[in-house]
């Protein structure tokens, strides 16, 4: 058996079903490499491994009695700091929400917590899920277990530097303009925004109403559609919640990608965004992989990345600075730097933008779900660049919006980002899958068939 | 955007503590927000509704 901190959930389901580890085994094991890594890591904003420990050993007696809820069961969770836990701080990593204990589950937290899962802590993010990595909040950020010099993505940090560096199998983030699929992109692990809707946004704080998604980040895909399964649902408590019900997001896993239709949208990393050669080379060998797995690939032409960019900005903007308003007319020095420059911009941008980047969103929609009626999938890049170095603010700031992730929160089909190789300096590249609405579980087939034909996922960071 | 545009409509938003306290991030803001739009091809027939659409719910 692997060492217990790279197992997989459905490698660890197995060994508690066969009693060969316990949920206190597991979860001790994890402690203890926290203990060693976390000072060079930071991916915890709030470790609580009391209400770990507690809840493995439930999940333990309840294992042994036989009453097994499922793959979840007694499997370690962390949380996006943005999430609410009930009993803890949802601080968003800003000094603004230092002391805001929540007071019940978000919606997310009950379902996995009914699974069994066992929550970990709340762990680092950018400040309110916007900006970068920060050397003025309360917390320090994230670093990318691949090399602790660079970042690990964003926002959702400490999620992709926990789960690359076997931290936890598995974390939850969000999701507005790629934050669930950058630190899968930069630090080597797969990450999926669900369909808008799917997944309930209740008592996750938020930052752009109609884009925000909440997702899983998991070591392999099979995982994933683990973590869906239990995530997913519809909620009345969340305004954008679907009518749709929970199913078997694994079900397609094994079918291999025979005859599916996949559109190659070229354009966003060679011309709209020109990609690092390496990671070209990436995205095109991933077009190959599947091709000889016996997808039919051809290249298909969207509106342009930029213009993606630019939707997404002004709706991000405009929304979240209805949220923030009050904060940053008040106390806006309490927050970082980072995160007051990109929270203001809405102040300055008039209602009719809004609406205008609402109106030409719905006609990017209607692009892309033309495209749908001829491919069952989209392949694209995720990040145009490996993740830069944590402590450059101005090669984050150049390489951070060069990404082709934006266009499917402005659309809302699903999208999954994951490892496609390694770069010369040993970081992570990546590549991006998105699909129909609510064929999440096609999206995780075509990624799951690219895992098996490709070693990617078996790469670990070196950091012992 | 010109600086005294970008104080008037600061204070209009309630942005004064902020304008003094960090004037440089207030500019910056302004800055973003007039780069951002002008990318997006708005659209010009006035049949096209902005997403997402109105809900009036479910009747109950």
């Amino acid at each position: 058996m692997n060492e217990l901190h790279w197992l997989t959930i459905a490698e660890t389901a197995a060994a508690f079903a066969a009693r060969r580890v316990s949920p206190v085994e597991l979860v001790s094991a994890l402690l203890s490499r926290i203990e060693r890594l976390e000072p060079r890591l930071h991916a915890f904003v709030r470790l609580d491994a009391d209400l770990a420990m507690d809840a493995a050993r439930a999940a333990e007696r309840e294992i042994a009695a036989g009453r097994i809820r499922g793959k979840l069961h007694g499997i370690p969770v962390g949380l996006k700091d943005i999430i609410d836990v009930a009993g803890l701080p949802t601080t968003c990593h800003s000094k603004i929400l230092l002391d805001n204990v929540a007071r019940a589950d978000a919606t997310v937290t009950a379902k996995l917590r009914q699974a069994g899962a066992v929550i970990l802590g709340k762990l680092a993010t950018h400040e309110f899920a916007i900006g970068g990595p920060s050397f003025d909040l309360p917390f320090p950020p994230a670093r990318n277990p691949w090399n602790p010099n660079h970042h690990p993505g964003g926002s959702s940090s400490g999620a992709g530097a926990g789960v690359a560096a076997g931290l936890f199998p598995a974390a939850i983030g969000s999701d507005t303009g790629g934050s669930v699929r950058n630190p899968a992109s930069c630090s080597g692990i797969v990450g999926l925004k669900p369909t808008y809707g799917l997944v309930s946004r209740r008592g996750v704080f938020p930052l752009s109403y109609t884009l925000d998604h909440v997702g899983p980040l998991a070591r392999t895909v099979a995982d994933i559609a683990l973590l869906l399964d239990a995530m997913a649902g519809h909620d009345p408590g969340d305004p954008g919640s679907a009518p749709c019900g929970a199913r078997n997001f694994g079900r397609e896993l094994e079918r291999g990608v025979r005859d599916l239709r996949i559109g190659f949208i070229r354009h966003f990393h060679e011309t709209d965004m020109p990609a690092a050669p390496e990671m070209t080379a990436a995205i095109d060998d991933a077009a190959r992989v599947l091709e000889a797995e016996g997808a039919l690939v051809r290249t298909v032409t969207l509106p342009s990345l930029n213009e993606f960019a630019a939707v997404n900005r002004v709706i991000l903007a405009s929304e979240a600075w209805s949220v923030h308003a009050p904060w940053l007319r008040t106390r806006p020095g309490d927050y970082g730097q980072l995160a007051r420059r990109r929270l203001m911009p809405g102040a300055f941008i008039p209602a009719g933008d809004y609406v205008g980047a609402q109106r030409r969103r719905a006609q990017m929609i209607a692009a892309v779900e033309d495209a749908f009626r001829d491919v069952n999938v989209l392949l694209c890049a995720s990040s145009m660049d490996p993740a830069s170095r944590i402590e450059d603010a101005a090669e984050t700031a150049r390489t951070y919006p060069r990404q082709a992730r934006t266009p499917f929160n402005v659309t809302g089909h699903p999208a999954l980002a994951m490892m496609s190789g390694l770069s010369e300096g040993g970081l992570p590249l990546s590549v991006q899958f998105a699909g129909r609405y609510f064929q999440d579980a096609t999206v995780l087939r075509v990624a799951a068939a690219y895992e098996r034909a490709t070693e990617w996922h078996n790469r670990r960071p070196p950091i012992g | 955007m010109e600086r005294d545009l970008i104080i008037a409509l600061a204070k209009a938003a309630g942005l004064e503590k902020a304008l003094a306290e960090h004037p440089d991030d207030v500019a910056a803001a302004a800055a973003q927000a007039a780069e951002t739009g002008g990318a997006i091809r708005v659209p010009t027939d006035p049949a096209v509704e902005p997403w997402p659409p109105m809900r009036p719910g479910i009747g109950q």
